[in-house]
Parts: C-alpha cells; sequence; structure tokens
C-alpha cells in the first residue's frame, strides 16, 4: 500500500498537509493492527533524543524527523519504515549484511531504507542512526575545524 | 479511592482536559460560525474538516506540553478525541451514521496531525512562531468560511444490453422492483439503493417516482422523452435524509439508447449533482462512487428485464 501510494501518487506530496494527513492515516491504521509497531517508534524516538544536539519533529512528507543542528540525518514513517543518511561507502559495507535497502526512493544517494518488522529490528535501527548521528556530527565538525 | 475522588482526578488529568478543551473549542467556533455567518443548511466547508481538526489536535497537544506524553499514547488520546467530536457531531448536529462514517478518515487525520504537528511547535517553545501558525489557520477558516461555495459534477456510465432498444426502453421509463442482492458495501450497511421505479404517463412532462430500499422517493419529472433514444428527468424533490440533508443535491438524470446496429443497446446513465460538502477533492470520490453504484444496480437490472 506504501510502496503504491509512493509510486503513483508521489507526485501529490507537496500539496500542503497531504502526506502528513497519509502519514498520520498510516498511524491510525497501525495502532489498530499492528500497536507494537508504535511503541518501537517511541523507543528510537527516545533514543535519538539522548544523542546531544539533536531534536524530533515532523518530516515535511509525513512521519518524524531526526535532525542534528538543525539538519535532518534520518526520519521514521508511522509503517515502520526508517530512512537514514549515511554515506555510500558506509551504505555499500551495511548492504553486504543484507538487512538494509536502497532508500525507497533515491537508490543513488547515501540514503538507506530499513523496516521495523519486529522487536529485535529496533537495536538494528539504533545501530544505524547512532552511524548517520557520527556522521553528522563528523560532518558538522569539519564545517566549524 | 471513592467515585467522588475518582472523578475530581480524571477531571484534573491532562489528557482528559485536552480532549474536552479540543471539543469544546470545535464546537464553540462551529456554533459561531453557523450564528455570525449564516450559510446554506446543509453546506459544510472545507476547514470544518480540515482546520478544525487541526486546531483540536494542536489544542491537545498544548494541553499534554508537559506531560512527556510518548507519541503512542498521543496517538491512542487523539483517536480519542476524534471519536468524541464524532459522537458530539452525531447528537448536536444531526449526522448521519453514514455520514460520519465518511468524514471520519478526514476528522482521524487531521486531529492525529495536529497533535503531531503540536507537538513539535511546543518543543521548540517558539512562541512567535506558534502564534503565526495558529493566526493562520484561523485566518484561513474565516476565509473559507465567508467564501461562496459550490461544486457541480455529472456522472457517466454505460453498460452493453443484449437487446434492442425498443426492449430496453421498456424499462428504462418505469421498472418492477429490484430482487438482485445488494453488492456496494455501503447499500450492504445501511445506505438506501434504488429499488424501484414509477411513472404516472409514459410521456413529456409525466411525473416519475424513484423507490429507494428505506421507503424514500425521489419524485421526478420527464423533461425530455424521445422514444426508444432518451429519457431526461430533473429531480424536483428529494427526501430529507439525515445522510443528505442539504449536503448534496440530486439535480437530473438522463438514460441514452444507442442503437449498435447488432441487436445490442449500449445504455448510458449520466446523472448531474450538486456537492455542499468541501473539500470536493475528499467527498467527491464518495459522491461518485455513491453515483456510479446507484448507476450500475438501476442499468445491470434494466439489463436483466431486456434481455429476459
Amino acid at each position: 500500500m506504501f510502496s503504491f501510494v509512493v509510486r503513483r501518487l508521489g507526485f501529490l506530496k507537496d500539496i500542503p498537509l497531504l502526506a502528513i494527513l497519509f502519514d498520520s492515516l498510516m498511524r491510525l491504521w497501525m495502532f489498530i493492527a499492528k500497536p507494537e509497531l508504535l511503541h518501537w517508534i517511541d523507543d528510537l524516538e527516545e533514543n535519538v533524543e539522548r544523542m546531544p544536539g539533536t531534536t524530533v519533529g515532523i518530516h515535511k512528507y509525513g512521519g518524524t524527523a531526526f535532525n542534528y543542528s538543525g539538519k535532518e540525518f534520518a526520519h521514521v514513517h508511522s509503517n515502520g519504515l526508517v530512512d537514514i543518511l549515511l554515506n555510500k561507502e558506509l551504505k555499500k559495507s551495511l548492504m553486504m549484511d543484507g538487512k538494509i535497502k536502497d532508500h525507497h526512493l533515491f537508490k543513488n544517494s547515501g540514503w538507506i531504507s530499513f523496516y521495523l518488522y519486529n522487536k529485535q529490528d529496533v537495536a538494528y535501527a539504533c545501530y544505524l542512526l547512532q552511524k548517520a548521528y557520527d556522521r553528522a556530527r563528523e560532518k558538522q565538525n569539519s564545517v566549524f575545524c | 479511592m471513592s467515585l467522588k475522588q475518582t472523578f475530581y482526578k480524571v477531571r484534573s488529568s491532562k489528557i482528559v482536559q485536552g480532549i474536552l478543551i479540543a471539543n469544546i473549542f470545535a464546537f464553540l467556533i462551529i456554533g459561531m460560525q453557523s450564528s455570525l455567518l449564516p450559510k446554506d443548511v446543509g453546506v459544510l466547508v472545507f476547514s470544518e474538516f480540515v482546520i478544525i481538526p487541526l486546531l483540536m489536535g494542536i489544542i491537545m497537544a498544548w494541553c499534554w506540553k508537559d506531560t512527556s506524553m510518548r507519541g503512542t499514547l498521543i496517538t491512542a488520546c487523539s483517536i480519542l478525541g476524534s471519536l468524541m467530536a464524532i459522537l458530539l457531531s452525531f447528537i448536536f448536529l444531526g449526522e448521519g451514521i453514514i455520514c460520519l462514517l465518511i468524514v471520519s478518515p478526514l476528522i482521524f487525520g487531521f486531529v492525529i496531525a495536529g497533535a503531531f504537528i503540536g507537538r513539535s511547535m511546543f518543543k521548540k517553545s517558539n512562541q512567535k512562531l506558534n502564534i503565526s501558525i495558529v493566526s493562520l489557520l484561523l485566518g484561513i477558516f474565516i476565509v473559507d468560511s465567508l467564501s461562496d461555495h459550490h461544486h457541480e459534477n455529472m456522472v457517466s456510465d454505460e453498460i452493453l444490453i443484449h437487446a434492442s432498444p425498443a426492449q430496453v426502453w421498456q424499462h428504462v421509463v418505469a421498472f418492477d422492483p429490484i430482487s438482485q442482492k445488494e453488492n456496494y458495501w455501503l447499500f450492504n450497511i445501511g445506505m438506501p439503493s434504488p429499488m424501484a421505479t414509477t411513472v404516472s404517463e409514459h410521456k413529456l412532462g409525466a411525473n416519475r417516482k424513484c423507490i429507494f430500499s428505506n421507503g424514500y422517493i425521489f419524485d421526478e419529472k420527464i423533461v425530455k422523452f424521445d422514444v426508444n433514444e432518451n429519457l431526461v428527468f430533473d429531480i424536483i424533490d428529494q427526501p430529507k435524509d439525515p445522510e443528505i440533508m442539504g449536503h448534496i443535491d440530486i439535480k437530473r438524470g438522463q438514460f441514452i439508447l444507442k442503437d449498435n446496429g447488432n441487436g445490442t443497446t449500449t445504455l448510458i446513465g449520466n446523472s448531474w449533482y450538486n456537492l455542499h460538502v468541501f473539500p470536493t477533492w475528499y467527498y467527491d470520490l464518495w459522491a461518485e462512487s455513491i453515483t456510479r453504484n446507484v448507476h450500475f444496480r438501476v442499468m445491470e437490472h434494466i439489463k436483466l428485464l431486456s434481455e429476459r
């Protein structure tokens, strides 16, 4: 369903609030069908909020955005799809494990996609978020050095 | 703990306060809108389904800002707040159950969205930005409420019938009761479906009645009567049903019979309606779907009778 909407109706994402409405309806559906997923997303949020300099907000295309120094380094959609910004080298090495995929839209970028299917996936998602956070922090520090 | 203590604890709970304040706000603003900006009965503008639910969510988030609620709990409480709004609409605004079922995705979606937008807003503690956002939403609400709203649409469907136009025409002007089982989910849960049509005379200007499954009758007048070719009728009176109640006006219906020259006829059914609920990008999807299913229920029946 999510893939179908993103592929076929993705061009509508710039209509104000439409993507956020879609994500809210996914959240409603998950609350009914798979409420534990929303707890896992909360766990990710709390994990990111413990990282110094981060903020958690609304993602412009629906979901929760994770930012470092005001710049987004990851976001999670309410169906459990976590999109994380790494770099191409790190992405290549992590893809060898077979746990992560290319970003569902931007295949040839440093972005990766990872689905939360079960409780164990939360730990791996936290590991990936830590990598993305470290990268964002290093990048920020290199700008100031 | 005594019942009284439990009551005070619930009343003083931030969660309950958020839900109650948001709902009171919504009904106050709708009440003010109805009394200060009178509009036609049944007309519901897009702000009532988009801006008010968003503001309800933001108000809830404001009440919950010091509670460190997790996203799951925010979702649950937003759903509860939405359910309360829907229940109050049923009780005080007299909306029908199917009407509320249709509107509920917008209410749930925008209340949840508002609650999460609000959570982000109040985390930043940027009062100027927060006031700007709320003022902008209220501004849109006022402008939208003052604007004229008009939407007319036509739905057209066709079906191939293995019978001549003369055979089909006999069942177009009026037809015996439909006995086939309903196969559209809204008809199955109680939305009235067309059952039979009667006509006073087979000529121009005659009165036609379309009878629905719950006994409601649409009074129609034949305004074009080209035998074996074209039947047009205007709807002159429609039932005061809580599911319709000014939200949609069916204006006109038409049956066109096209002779395919091979013993078959293409029957085209057209309906024109005015929609009084907005946003049309949402409600027109429903109106079209319902009209289409009314068409097919009638036209499948005409096909069955004609091919018998």
